[in-house]
């Protein structure tokens, strides 16, 4: 299991597919503060 | 209306947001989303059917007592129940944590707050956190 990242580390990478049917990449949101939030499960 | 307003004062920071679930499409459209067209949200919602990223990321899975032993839970339910909500299917992995994480312009993690049982971040803890990353 890889560790969680810290405060002052590089984010890790991160490329997915959108529910909406695009993709999004942490690369492309350079620039900008960007919130990651991984969520539990639906329901 | 609450989501609107809140993502305004995201907006206003100039900040960006990636949710990332994991569970089937055609159940987070019906539950999480509640058959809102999600093309049309201000931010990404990214689908990890695999969980890759959240192993990447470091997240774990969480020990059955950490999650049905825990009273906060129950007090959620309870309070979302009085607030007129649905008791809604759990989804694939019940045990799966998540966790929230700040990404600054430069691309180094801001805030980091990996879940250890089933609870997140006020929203107001992450607007202050991105208000800092913002500068």
């Amino acid at each position: 299991m890889a560790h969680t990242p810290r405060v002052g580390d590089p984010a890790f990478a991160l490329d997915l597919p959108t529910l909406g049917g695009g993709r999004v990449a942490l690369t492309d949101l350079r620039g900008r503060p960007v919130l990651v939030s991984f969520l539990r499960h639906a329901g | 209306m609450k989501v609107r307003q809140r993502w305004e004062r995201w907006e206003a920071l100039g900040a960006a947001a990636v949710f990332v679930v994991f569970d089937a499409p055609e159940l987070l459209q019906r539950t999480m989303f509640d058959d809102i067209e999600v093309a049309s949200l201000p931010f990404a919602v990214a689908v990890d059917r695999e969980r890759v990223s959240y192993g990447a990321w470091g997240l774990r899975r969480a020990r059955h007592r950490d999650i049905w032993l825990d009273p906060n839970v129950y007090r959620t339910y309870w309070r979302l129940l009085r607030a007129g909500d649905r008791l809604l299917p759990g989804g694939s992995d019940v045990l799966q944590l998540g966790g929230d994480f700040l990404v600054d312009a430069r691309g180094s993690i801001a805030y980091a707050r990996p879940q250890e049982r089933d609870d997140r971040p006020a929203v107001g803890e992450l607007l202050a956190a991105a208000k800092r990353a913002a500068g």
